[in-house]
């Protein structure tokens, strides 16, 4: 997987000022050096190790798609659209003090808030947002702690840098809430466990979130600032139909941008994301779409994820669904469209067909098949 | 009884040079004597004011060296005898006021400067031979090869300068100051009696009986002129020019200084003192022409030998010209021909290699073991940087500047000044000061930098400036800075001393230079009174320093200044302040040269008590060195380094 020796140095080279970071917290996590101020990623000082941790788990440096699918499913990588899974559904939660807080159906709050009660766990890495609604990597050890992070932020989070406040040799079981860019470095953590990071066999659940891009916050930021106080924000959304605003709900009412001004906030780094639907989770989750408010699409890949779902369901703290075949295949085409279009743009960055820069371990002309439609 | 006021004329002590100076100070019945510390010469001042109040004369610190030589100067001209001490860059900012002095001249009481400068540039920030600037300024320049003589030539420099009525210059080095030799003491005055008084008033009845009516400054000039003529011909018969040697030496060596010596010791080891002569010149400016060219015409080859300059080599081949063609010259080696450097220090090796050179010695200077020996022991001794002391508040403050800058991500910078913090161009310091001049240089580049907005600069500009250097030089800065709303970020780094020099106290201590308590110059106090915004941090609490130098690093108009408050770390162990905590590494817990630490303690924060166990590859805390200050444990990314309390 490393291939030859490559230590923060190249991190910063490779990486950061070849605008491929999507700011997933992952180099963080372990590094005194690498820290993350108002949106960015800064290198504090010189690490002179040839090699290291925030190199080999950042999900932008060279991935080996199949060893990593090895090690998370114990097969190769899949060449279905929204990746390797067991089943796909919709669900929502139907604690309505969850409900009211969620996104859309509540399904990740309420089945971590009892993978907590149950004891399966004792803490979920996630992402909290501040007074001024910026968000930031947190632990939580209850219900109440998972409820102050449920409802979605657009900006980047760099949430992975909350392993850090792991107390360190902890025998904790932890669960980890994140986007496709996370998932992946949480992926290749497990592929090579950190040198002196906690276990990655600690981590008992990762929990995936649909993604489309993020948000860079030194351009998100002023665009919020006109929109009033951030402290009385309780919510931001972007309709599926007709796709076009970015609404704003606080405590006073709605307020809407137009999305195109919000696309001058996207991070540039995520044109280069293959990853909507965050593959390399346990089980991953997102909006069912407008035809159904207040309702998930859940794509549950491991017997882990398919374990904790059922639990759940059978304590009465989730209700499933089937998906309509036809919002299937919506997800299917956009999932795919995605990685044709990430493929597309790494081949222009790197002038060459046949280097996607990072994503290595392809079956035969997967890529090919993608960049020749 | 201070040691230095020893009433037993006649008796041997051992003395170092700057001692020796203050001694003489003491012999020649001074009244006043001001100075600011500056390496080498930081001991004459404590010395004199040890005595002080036993010779009843005024011994003070001044907040810089030009006012140090203002107040000496006023003595001088109500009367009293009076010394101003500096080093080399003290006198380039007292040179405004000497020029200014010497057309109208100093007063009945003699006056005095003695300027030290330090070839090899060891303690300073630059090299230079400031006996260059009492010719550019036209006063009469004596330099000292001992303690003894350097006594000796106060008492005397005192009457010539009455005689002139000009402050005379007592040239020294590093060598000279700091080397101890055995000096017999003279006899000390009568305890000053003589009533101050300055005679130049207004007469209303004579009104144009004044210093200032001798005519312009061009015949100001001329008068000066004068007065060195007649210092020369006091120079032509001074004992402290003398010839050692044959009548016709082969080769003829004149020397001034601490090079006399280098010289004497060159010629004992070649054992060639009856083939070459050897000059000594103490009056070196202006040139006792006459006495040189006894000794131009009696030899054939003449080896200039002094530090850095080639100061006398240029005077007397100036002179030497100016005989052509009538008498002929010898020929002249030195600095011009290569034979000596016109920078570093001289040395006894040096003269050798240059008079065999010349006279075709063989040059064998030491026997070949004791040359392999030597170069031996060289391996033995670990390369040591610099570094700042095992507790250090700089420390402190410059691990917040740095991830201050870091973290602010515009590429923002520190203009650095003078003092221990100086060491924060190199690895002390995390190389983050990146220019360094003169005292007060921090502050007033920083203003320039403030003020380049509208050719696009938007890099966030820091300056940092010492307690005592904030007094010294940096005021001025400020206050320009405010009135033309240059935008900057002034930290006084307040470690409550005048640290680098050895802890003299300033105008902030609320002490003088006797011991006796004075009034607080409050720094805050005076910082917004000239309308700059006050934030006051202890620098080892490390977060809120940090974010109070990015809060302000935001700011976008005039200086606003950050007081980084935390005592020297010697100070409190000379004041015996205790140690707050013991620290210790847990060595299960420390991560050493992996990934997670990669050494942060021991290869960037450097602090002198910790060390890199190679054995066990942890990190561990050198108990003999380390004080206590819990900082180590605060950066420790493993939470390896543990503190506990002490009572």
């Amino acid at each position: 997987m490393s291939g030859t020796k490559r230590g923060s140095k190249n991190l910063l080279e490779d990486v950061i000022k070849a605008g491929l970071c999507t700011g997933c917290g992952a180099c963080v996590t372990g590094c005194p050096y690498i820290v993350v101020r108002e949106g960015r990623i800064v290198v504090l000082d010189r690490c002179t190790l040839e090699e290291g941790d925030c190199y080999r788990h950042c999900p932008r440096t060279r991935t080996d798609m199949n060893v990593v699918s090895g090690k998370v499913f114990g097969v190769p990588f899949s060449s279905a659209e929204t990746g390797h899974a067991l089943t796909i559904a919709m669900a929502r939660s139907t604690d309505h003090l969850i409900s009211k807080k969620a996104q859309d159906g509540g399904t990740v709050t309420t089945l971590l808030a009892f993978a907590l009660d149950a004891r399966m766990i004792e803490a979920v890495v996630c992402t909290k947002m501040d007074e001024s609604k910026a968000p930031h990597g947190f632990v939580a050890h209850s219900r109440d702690e998972l409820l102050q992070c449920a409802g979605s932020s657009y900006e980047a989070g760099f949430a992975l840098e909350a392993f850090r406040k792991l107390p360190a040799g902890s025998a904790d079981r932890v669960a980890a809430v994140g986007v496709g860019c996370q998932i992946e470095a949480l992926a290749k953590m497990k592929a090579e466990a950190p040198v002196n990071g906690g276990n990655p066999d600690n981590i008992q659940l990762t929990v995936g979130l649909f993604c489309g891009w993020s948000l860079r916050s030194g351009y998100f930021r002023p665009i919020l600032q006109g929109m009033g106080d951030p402290a009385r924000i309780v919510k931001f959304d972007i309709p599926h139909s007709p796709h076009t605003s970015f609404d704003v709900y606080a405590e006073e009412g709605k307020s809407s941008v137009s999305l195109d001004e919000i696309r001058s906030a996207i991070n540039p780094a995520c044109q280069y994301c293959w990853d909507m639907t965050a593959e390399f989770s346990d089980i991953s989750v997102g909006s069912a779409g407008s035809r159904f408010p207040g309702w998930n699409t859940i794509i549950v890949r491991t017997e882990r994820g398919a374990e904790l779902l059922a639990r759940a369901r059978d304590a009465g703290l989730i209700e499933i669904q089937e998906l309509p075949e036809w919002r299937l295949a919506q997800l299917k085409t956009a999932a795919l469209n995605r990685k044709r279009t990430a493929f597309k743009r790494l081949a222009e960055k790197s002038g060459d067909s046949q280097d996607l820069l990072y994503i290595f371990g392809l079956s035969e002309g997967f890529a090919d098949s993608l960049l020749a439609g | 009884m201070a040691s230095i006021a020893i009433d037993n004329p006649g008796s041997v002590v051992l003395l170092m040079g700057n001692e020796a100076i203050a001694r003489g100070a003491l012999e020649a019945g001074i009244g006043v004597a001001a100075a600011y510390p500056g390496s080498p010469t930081s001991e004459i001042l404590p010395t004199l004011a040890g005595a002080a109040g036993e010779r009843d004369i005024h011994v003070e610190w001044s907040a810089n060296e030009k006012v140090a030589t203002e107040v000496a100067a006023a003595a001088s001209l109500a009367g009293i005898r009076s010394l101003a001490v500096m080093k080399q860059n003290g006198l380039n900012i007292a040179a405004d006021f000497i020029v200014n002095l010497n057309m109208t001249g100093s007063g009945t009481g003699g006056m005095v400067i003695f300027v030290a400068d330090d070839p090899g540039g060891m303690t300073s920030s630059n090299e230079q031979d400031s006996r260059a600037v009492a010719k550019w300024i036209d006063n009469p320049l004596l330099e000292a090869q001992d303690a003894q003589e350097a006594k000796d030539m106060l008492k005397w420099a005192y009457e010539l300068s009455e005689a002139v009525m000009l402050p005379v210059f007592l040239r020294g080095v590093t060598r000279l100051c700091y080397t101890r030799g055995n000096v017999v003491l003279g006899e000390l005055p009568v305890k000053n009696k003589k009533k101050a008084y300055f005679p130049d008033i207004w007469d209303m009845y004579n009104p144009t009986k004044s210093r200032f009516t001798a005519g312009p400054s061009a015949v100001a000039h001329r008068n000066l002129h004068e007065k060195l003529e007649k210092a020369r011909a006091v120079f032509e018969e001074s004992p402290f020019n003398r010839y050692s040697g044959p009548e016709n030496p082969e080769l003829l060596i004149i020397a001034s200084g601490v090079c006399t010596s280098y010289s004497a010791e060159a010629l004992e080891v070649l054992n060639i003192r009856k083939r070459v002569g050897l000059l000594k010149l103490g009056t070196v400016w202006p040139l006792p022409e006459k006495l040189v060219a006894k000794w131009l015409t009696a030899a054939r080859k003449v080896l200039f030998v002094e530090e850095t300059d080639p100061f006398v080599e240029r005077s007397v081949m100036e002179f030497a010209a100016s005989r052509l063609p009538e008498m002929d010259n010898p020929v002249f080696y030195g600095k011009r021909s290569g034979h000596l450097a016109s920078y570093n220090e001289q040395s006894t090796d040096l003269v050798i290699a240059a008079v065999a050179e010349i006279l075709g010695l063989p040059q064998q200077i030491r026997d070949p073991d004791y040359q392999r020996d030597a170069a031996e022991a060289m391996n033995l001794v670990p390369n040591r940087p610099i570094n700042m002391c095992a507790g250090c508040p700089h420390r402190a403050t410059f691990w917040a500047i740095k991830n201050a800058i870091a973290l602010d991500g515009r590429n923002g910078f520190v203009c650095g000044d003078i003092g221990c913090y100086s060491m924060s161009f190199a690895a002390p310091g995390f190389y983050q000061s990146r220019t360094m001049q003169a005292m007060g240089s921090g502050a007033g580049v920083a203003n320039g930098f403030g003020n380049l907005q509208q050719f696009g600069f938007a890099q966030p500009v820091l300056a940092v400036s010492g307690d005592s250097t904030f007094y010294h030089a940096v005021l001025p800065a400020l206050v320009s800075g405010v009135y033309n709303k240059a935008n900057f970020t002034l930290l006084i780094l307040d470690n409550s001393a005048t640290a680098m020099t050895g802890f003299q106290p300033h105008p902030g201590t609320g002490l003088l230079a006797t011991g006796e308590t004075a009034p607080v110059v409050n720094m805050e106090a005076l910082c917004r009174s000239v309308g700059a915004e006050v934030s006051i941090c202890d620098p080892f609490a490390l977060g809120e320093a940090t974010g109070t130098i990015l809060e302000m690093m935001k700011q976008e108009s005039g200086p606003r200044v950050i007081i980084m408050r935390h005592m020297c770390q010697l100070l409190k162990a000379k004041r015996k302040i205790p140690d707050k905590y013991h620290a210790w590494v847990d060595q299960e817990k420390c991560l050493g040269d992996s990934c997670g630490c990669d050494r942060l303690c021991t290869r960037i924060f450097g602090c002198p008590g910790l060390m890199w166990d190679s054995a066990a590859k942890k990190a561990v805390i050198d108990e003999a060195i380390c004080v206590g200050c819990g900082l180590c444990a605060d950066i420790c990314p493993a939470g390896a380094i543990k503190k506990e309390e002490v009572n």
